[in-house]
């Protein structure tokens, strides 16, 4: 299974600058993190639920609904009662629950929105752009290659240990922790040898070469990014007023 | 008179921490242009030779390398692996640790951007790249969506857009199915056709084949070096080098005929000339008598969490004291189907029970002592301290006694002739961790043994002494199921095969009626052994050597 969740498509979110992407993505959270009121925050969640739909992003969205759902309801039910003390129910708590569970989930949208709209290797270009060190991108872009792979070999490890008889859910804390040697050690020197192979293969196509490096990915902005980067600024801006005049807040907030 | 490709003088290179050189004395010299194999047993020094010429030894892997070194007339000694990148690539066989990029594109990219190639003659190189490995039209796709043969086409197609005028691959079909192997080797014709120095390290002699020269390494010399012909012509010498010797050159000794040639069609020629035609008995086959089904699958259904099928209505039965392989292309269900038979997957719909009881509902300690599964990769269990304790802990796992855990010990062990009981396992070569795991899976005495492809990636001798470890266990009476691509595998034991292909059952049934079948046989992109076809082209259909050899009247 792909961890990535980009989906290629030809929308023009997809082909914004990705510094833009970057932006957005920056702008929206700020916006989002700066005010409590719920109807306030509401309608950052929908402009990005519709961007995310402009940009085929329903798959994604369907993929990760049991977690927008479990973070919402999970997030109002802890404010709800546990806002002005130990499991005493308030109508503020809900209010400050709505908005945080509202809050968590667009966060949760953005972030989406930008995986679907963004490559791996995107992301570490508009790092790059951004003065971030060449080898914070990469190390990324090899997370996002690495960690499928991970997986999948600690999935057959556990299957191959089971065949022996190893049952992970039986015994003390103790007995527990020491059941999971035999899935640990197995994984953890595949992902090393893994490793160093794939330090020679990385090698072998010039990485160190000592040449200096040069960029395939010749991202221009253009007018669609002139929109987009004026949107992020001018959101950024009315939410952070909202915040300075203090109409963005919840009344009651602690 | 350019200088040759590559020249190699009295190399010799001995890892940190070894006693004893991993290569030696070598001498060789590679015309530009030329496809040279490299065949022999594991250890021989053929991985060793791969990483001198690409300097991974000793940049990465620390070792006294002496000797000297010449690609394309330049010394490489000082010299790091990144440096060479666009003289001399090299193939793995591992392609995933080959692979970094999260797009097929940014892949080939990544050695362009690294070795200051302009980037607007960036997109020419990646067309060009891809098309040469066949993966036109791939661009944008996720690499983690590609199957076998493509992800290792993909690795080579990387290394091609820096234009290495040489390229090594070691062993890079091993972990691929006969049609990832077909995809890889026709890359390789089409490498040549470009004129491309190609040194392939190998164990099938099928793809030595075509080669202008085949090395032998033994204990890290080389002990012969010539043309296709002669080397895999000659039983002897493959002997000597541990290489298993091609079945037409077997056949060849046998009926004392001098000279075999390497393609199978030639061979009948000769052998119908020198009027050799084998004459089967009319009835060879033994009728199978009814044994009482110990596993029943009854239609069968596996669909993955991601909505895709991989097993649809499924229905067979698995007699005690069988042995069947199971086959298919990868992604036919074989492995999914192989993992239902001891509940490691659940069916989507239909069932699957050993002795009428339903597997699914079997917990796991007492199904673990019925049906056994030997996972492909000996490495995803291996994780004890010794050899012993390794071998322990499935019978701990069951809670038995300290003396019966020894006693199953010592069993398991005496059953694979492993005999280093303090060793640690992971200091085992390949082929000993392999029967390690075999091992610990006897331990717990099941009646079935399932084995994910026991014989991948071992060497000739390994490889036969695994499958005289299955033939033993199968006579004291075990059921087997083996997950194979090795034709030659198959034919020795197996006695019944089970097609999958896109997860329905294609075929099963007796082996002979399977390896005559050639629409079958395409359809799960399977050749017969090389015997087989040799019979086929003179009408009859032998499954060994040793069968052919037995049907053919000699002149006295």
């Amino acid at each position: 299974m792909p961890l990535t969740l980009y989906v290629p498509a030809r929308t023009t979110l997809h082909q914004l600058h990705p510094v833009t992407k970057l932006g957005l993505l920056a702008a929206f959270v700020v916006a989002a993190f700066v005010v409590d009121r719920p109807l306030l925050v509401l309608p950052l969640g929908c402009a990005i639920g519709g961007l995310l739909w402009l940009a085929h992003g329903g798959g994604n969205v369907r993929r990760l609904r049991v977690m927008f759902v479990l973070v919402f309801i999970f997030t109002l039910v802890v404010w709800t009662f546990f806002f002005t003390g130990f499991f005493r129910p308030s109508y503020a708590g809900f209010l400050f629950g709505l908005s945080t569970a509202i809050r968590l989930d667009t966060f949760l949208a953005a972030g989406l929105l930008f995986l679907t709209t963004t490559r791996v290797e995107e992301v570490a270009y508009a790092l790059g752009r951004l003065g971030v060190p060449y080898v914070v991108g990469f190390t990324l872009t090899l997370a996002f290659r690495l960690v499928p792979a991970f997986f999948d070999a600690a999935a057959s490890v556990v299957q191959a240990q089971r065949c022996r008889g190893l049952e992970l859910g039986r015994g003390g804390v103790v007995t527990r922790l020491r059941r999971y040697v035999p899935i640990i050690v197995p994984v953890l020197i595949g992902a090393l040898r893994r490793a160093d192979r794939m330090a020679m293969a990385l090698e072998l196509r010039g990485f160190n070469s000592g040449r200096p490096r040069t960029t395939y990915l010749r991202a221009r902005a253009g007018r669609a990014d002139a929109v987009a980067g004026a949107l992020a600024v001018a959101t950024t801006l009315v939410y952070l007023a909202l915040w300075a005049s203090g109409a963005g807040r919840l009344a009651g907030r602690p | 008179m350019s200088s040759p490709a590559v020249v190699v003088r009295a190399l010799a290179c001995t890892y940190a921490g070894a006693t004893r050189p991993a290569v030696r004395d070598v001498d060789c010299e590679l015309p530009r242009g030329a496809l040279a194999v490299v065949m022999g047993a594991t250890g021989a020094g053929k991985s060793t030779l791969a990483r001198c010429l690409t300097r991974i030894v000793p940049c990465f892997l620390p070792g006294e390398v002496t000797g000297d070194i010449e690609l394309l007339g330049v010394p490489v000694r000082d010299r790091r692996v990144g440096e060479l990148a666009g003289t001399i690539g090299m193939v793995f066989q591992d392609f995933e640790a080959q692979l970094f990029s999260t797009d097929v594109t940014q892949e080939v990219v990544f050695g362009l951007e690294h070795t200051s190639v302009a980037p607007a003659e960036m997109p020419e190189r990646i067309a060009r790249a891809l098309g040469a490995v066949g993966l036109a039209g791939f661009e944008g796709r996720d690499p983690t969506t590609l199957s076998g043969g493509e992800k290792q086409r993909l690795a080579i197609a990387g290394l091609l857009a820096l234009r290495p005028p040489i390229m090594v691959l070691d062993e890079p079909t091993t972990d691929l199915d006969p049609a990832g192997r077909a995809e890889v080797m026709q890359v390789l014709a089409r490498l040549r056709a470009e004129g491309l120095t190609l040194l392939v390290i190998e164990h099938d002699p099928a793809a030595a084949a075509a080669a202008d020269l085949v090395l032998f390494l033994r204990d890290g010399a080389v002990v012969a070096r010539d043309t296709p012909q002669r080397l895999l012509g000659d039983v002897g010498a493959c002997a000597a080098a541990g290489v298993r010797p091609p079945d037409v050159t077997r056949v060849f000794a046998g009926l004392g005929l001098p000279d075999p040639p390497l393609a199978v069609e030639a061979a009948a020629d000769r052998l119908r000339t020198a009027g050799l035609v084998p004459r089967p008995p009319a009835f060879h086959e033994p009728v199978p008598r009814a044994r009482s089904p110990l596993l029943e699958i009854r239609n069968l259904c596996h669909r993955y969490p991601d909505g895709r099928d991989a097993l649809l209505d499924v229905t067979l039965s698995i007699g005690e004291g069988e042995f069947v392989a199971l086959i298919g292309r990868n992604g036919s269900g074989k492995t999914t189907l192989a993992k239902h038979l001891n509940g490691l997957l659940a069916p989507t719909a239909g069932s699957v029970r050993l002795e009428g009881r339903e597997v699914a509902f079997l917990p796991l300690e007492q199904l673990a002592q019925r049906v056994g599964y030997v996972f492909q990769d000996p490495d995803h269990q291996l994780f004890a301290a010794t050899v012993a304790e390794e071998v322990a802990f499935g019978p701990r796992n069951l809670g038995l006694a300290p003396t019966q855990v020894e006693e199953r010990v010592a069993e398991a062990l005496a059953a694979v002739d492993l005999h280093e009981r303090d060793a640690d396992p992971f200091l085992l070569d390949k082929g000993a961790r392999q029967r390690l795991a075999v091992a610990s899976i006897l331990a717990l005495r099941p009646d079935v043994l399932v084995l994910d492809e026991p014989t991948t990636g071992l060497d000739h001798l390994e490889q036969e002494r695994m499958l005289e470890l299955l033939a033993r266990l199968h006579a004291t009476g075990r059921t087997i199921v083996i997950v194979t691509h090795t034709p030659w595998v198959i034919a020795t034991h197996a006695r019944r095969v089970v097609l999958l292909a896109e997860g329905r059952l294609r075929y099963d049934g007796p082996l002979r009626p399977f390896f005559a079948n050639e629409e079958l046989l395409a359809a799960a992109a399977f050749r017969a052994p090389d015997v087989t076809r040799l019979g086929r082209c003179l009408g009859c259909t032998p499954l060994t050597v040793e069968e052919f050899l037995a049907w053919t009247p000699r002149r006295s």
